[in-house]
C-alpha cells in the first residue's frame, strides 16, 4: 500500500500549497481543509483521480452491507 | 497522483502573536529590532522618504489594555514600523534616507511577506503537533519557500 503523505510549502509570501499524495478518496480532503481552515482562504483546488478512488476503509463497508 | 490545494493566509492574531513574528522573520532580511527613541531623532533631522504598506488580510485583535503598539527595525538606514491601524489591520511604515518610495515600498513588501510566512509556518506546525501528525522532513528551498512532509495522521 502507499504511503500516505501531505506535503505542505509555505512560499516567501505566506502562501500555502497542500499536497495530498496516496489518500484516496474524500479522506484527503478532510486533511487539506483543516489545514485551509487554520491558514486562511482557499484559493483554488485541484481533484485527482485519487479523490475518486475508494478509500480501503469505504470499500470495505460497501463490502460488508453488499454481504447482507 | 495527488490532491493540491492553494490558500492564501490571512493574519488574525493577537499583538504579542505577531510581535513574535515580526521578530523571527525580519533577522532573515538583516533587519534588527531598533529602539524607538534614536529612530525619532534622527528622523526630524533626515530627509527621508516614506512608503506606508497595509497589509488587507489581517488582523490583529485588540488588547484588553488597549495600548499603543509599534515595534521598530532597522536596516543599512532603512527604518521599518510594524502597528495596528485604526481598522485593527497590520501597517508598515517604511523611512529611508537615500531610498526611493519604490524601493521602500519593494523592502516593505518582502517584509511583510516575511513576516506571513513565518506567522504561517508557527500556526501549521503547532496545529500538526496538536493533531499528533509526524513531520517526517523539512526543508528550506533556495527562495526561502519552506516545505514540510507530514504522516501518519
Amino acid at each position: 500500500m502507499a504511503q500516505e503523505e501531505i506535503e505542505i510549502e509555505i512560499d516567501p509570501a505566506g502562501k500555502v500549497t497542500v499536497r495530498t499524495i496516496g489518500i484516496k478518496g474524500a479522506r484527503c480532503l478532510d486533511v487539506a481543509e483543516f489545514l485551509a481552515r487554520i491558514v486562511g482562504r482557499e484559493e483554488s483546488r485541484e481533484l485527482t483521480s485519487e479523490y475518486y478512488e475508494a478509500s480501503g476503509e469505504v470499500q470495505r463497508q460497501v463490502d460488508v452491507k453488499q454481504r447482507r | 497522483m495527488s490532491t493540491v490545494i492553494v490558500i492564501t493566509p490571512i493574519l488574525i492574531a493577537s499583538w504579542p502573536a505577531i510581535a513574535a513574528a515580526v521578530t523571527a522573520a525580519v533577522g532573515t532580511l538583516g533587519f534588527a529590532i531598533a529602539r524607538n527613541r534614536e529612530l525619532e531623532a534622527e528622523s526630524e533631522l533626515s530627509e527621508s522618504s516614506r512608503a506606508e504598506i497595509e497589509v488587507e488580510n489581517s488582523e490583529i485583535l485588540a488588547d484588553a489594555t488597549g495600548g499603543g503598539e509599534e515595534l521598530v527595525v532597522e536596516r543599512e538606514g532603512i527604518v521599518a514600523r510594524f502597528s495596528r491601524d485604526g481598522r485593527g489591520a497590520l501597517k508598515v511604515c517604511m523611512e529611508g534616507k537615500g531610498y526611493s518610495k519604490a524601493e521602500l515600498r519593494r523592502v516593505g513588501e518582502e517584509l511583510v511577506g516575511r513576516v506571513t510566512q513565518q506567522y504561517v509556518y508557527h500556526r501549521v506546525v503547532t496545529e500538526l503537533k496538536q493533531r499528533n501528525m509526524a513531520i517526517v522532513d523539512e526543508q528550506v528551498e533556495e527562495d526561502r519557500t519552506v516545505k514540510i512532509r507530514v504522516r501518519n495522521w
